[in-house]
């Protein structure tokens, strides 16, 4: 199924690129242009690959929950479950991210986590729609019921996400970079810093993909040792 | 196609007729939420939007409790079966959500109309009010309704219901607030609300497609 010398292939790239990501994110002196940011500028570095990471996940998911409805192939099912699980934890860990850029940026004085910004709302709705996901696959036993159905509801919240992520966020007041009114974020931070964020685009979307494979083998090893689940 | 859907809708209607067991369920729960948010803000001066989200919360928990018998109803009586065997799956799909349609239509009219007397609201924009209940409303049945048929045979099935509704429900509800704060609070009358508007088109029409996309695999045995 996972063809393994791919996957040191690119488990190694990722190793060294994410050494290189972190130590140039945290090392390398940036020109400061916006004095709000300060040194958080650096968080560009994870907040928005995580994000990207986050839809890339999302994407595989729904890409395998609608293989699996035209194939009736159990292990595509498998792959969407496990890529969703995967893509959760980044979309989390891109929400913490946020939460401490938004704090140290939007309301430092005021001692906020949370600001109900509509990308913060946004992103915490697309992450409980997938945690309803996973509530719907516990209270399945049956395992090609429980792929049917747990496929159907991944493609049609797949079908919303964007009217979550791009309509509404448009009609609400927002504070994130890039919305109506606010510059994107080009404008903020030094050129340079392209540098190291194209490659950690790639090297979180990476980092999601080895993960996801490395899941994928368990998840078939224990489905190998226990044929009736 | 058009006959078999409405023959389901037929079905479901004359079944609700004898037994009145979705719209009692429906208009009491209503009425007593109506009742719980009076008694709960007595004398609580609530500006417009306060009015607005709890009327759409009310709305919402009762679709969630009320609407989602559609398919469980089918199992448990084993009548699915029946079901799956003489009429295509897109004529089952818009039977009953023909059926919770008009259930909602039941709901949002009872639960706005008491709301508006009990509490004391003014409604200065009452057509504003209607179509946003209306919209909103169609796109509330319209996912309800795929999703009970998603739960119908899911352990705890009716609890799962709003777990899975109220997620994907949040682009409609911030849409359909803001457009019945502006019904209630009034001074612009349709101004600036075309924005609301499209969102709930936007979703109705994003489920409808969903549905017509995945229902047969949700419905499939």
């Amino acid at each position: 199924m996972v063809n393994v010398r791919r996957y040191r292939l690119v488990r190694n790239i990722v190793l060294a690129t994410m050494t290189a990501v972190l130590l140039a994110g945290m090392l390398v002196p940036f020109p400061r242009i916006d004095d709000i940011l300060g040194q958080t500028h650096r968080n560009l570095f994870f907040h928005v690959p995580l994000w990207f990471a986050l839809m890339a996940g999302m994407g595989v998911s729904a890409w395998h929950a609608y293989r699996y409805l035209k194939t009736g192939d159990l292990v595509h099912d498998l792959r969407s479950n496990e890529a969703a699980r995967v893509a959760f934890a980044f979309g989390l860990m891109g929400i913490v991210t946020g939460m401490f850029w938004a704090r140290a940026t939007w309301y430092e004085s005021a001692g906020l986590w949370w600001n109900n910004d509509p990308k913060q709302l946004m992103a915490a709705t697309q992450l409980m729609v997938y945690a309803a996901y996973f509530v719907l696959r516990g209270s399945l036993d049956e395992p090609v019921r429980r792929a049917r159905l747990a496929s159907a509801y991944n493609l049609f919240a797949a079908i919303l996400v964007p009217l979550l992520l791009y309509v509404v966020p448009r009609q609400m007041e927002s504070l994130h970079p890039g919305a109506e009114g606010n510059p994107a974020f080009s404008n903020l931070t030094a050129p340079a810093m392209r540098l190291v964020l194209y490659p950690a685009f790639a090297t979180f979307i990476g980092l999601f993909w080895v993960i996801y494979t490395q899941r994928v083998r368990i998840a078939l090893l224990e489905r190998r040792s226990e044929p009736d689940l | 196609m058009l006959r078999a859907a409405l023959a389901v809708f037929r079905k479901d209607l004359r079944q609700e007729l004898r037994r009145r067991v979705a719209v009692n369920t429906l208009v009491v729960f209503a009425l007593a939420t109506v009742l719980v948010v009076y008694f709960a803000t007595v004398r609580a001066p609530l500006d417009g939007r306060a009015h607005a989200a709890l009327l759409w919360v009310i709305v919402v928990f009762a679709a969630s409790v009320g609407l989602g018998r559609a398919f469980t109803q089918e199992v448990e009586q084993g009548t699915d079966l029946l079901l799956r065997q003489h009429v295509p799956p897109g004529a089952v799909y818009a039977g009953k959500l023909l059926f919770t349609l008009l259930l909602t239509g039941v709901l949002g009219g009872v639960a706005a109309g008491v709301y508006v007397l009990v509490v004391g609201v003014g409604v200065p924009e009452p057509l504003l009010l209607a179509a946003t209940l209306a919209l909103g409303g169609a796109g509330l049945a319209a996912a309800t309704t795929l999703l009970s048929a998603l739960i119908a045979r899911a352990q705890g099935g009716a609890a799962l219901l709003p777990v899975l509704l109220f997620p994907v429900l949040v682009p409609l509800l911030l849409a359909a607030v803001r457009l019945t704060r502006a019904a209630l609070d009034g001074g612009f009358g349709w101004t600036g609300t075309q924005d609301g508007f499209v969102t709930l088109g936007a979703f109705l029409g994003l489920v409808v497609l969903g549905a017509i996309l995945l229902f047969e695999y949700v419905w499939d045995e």
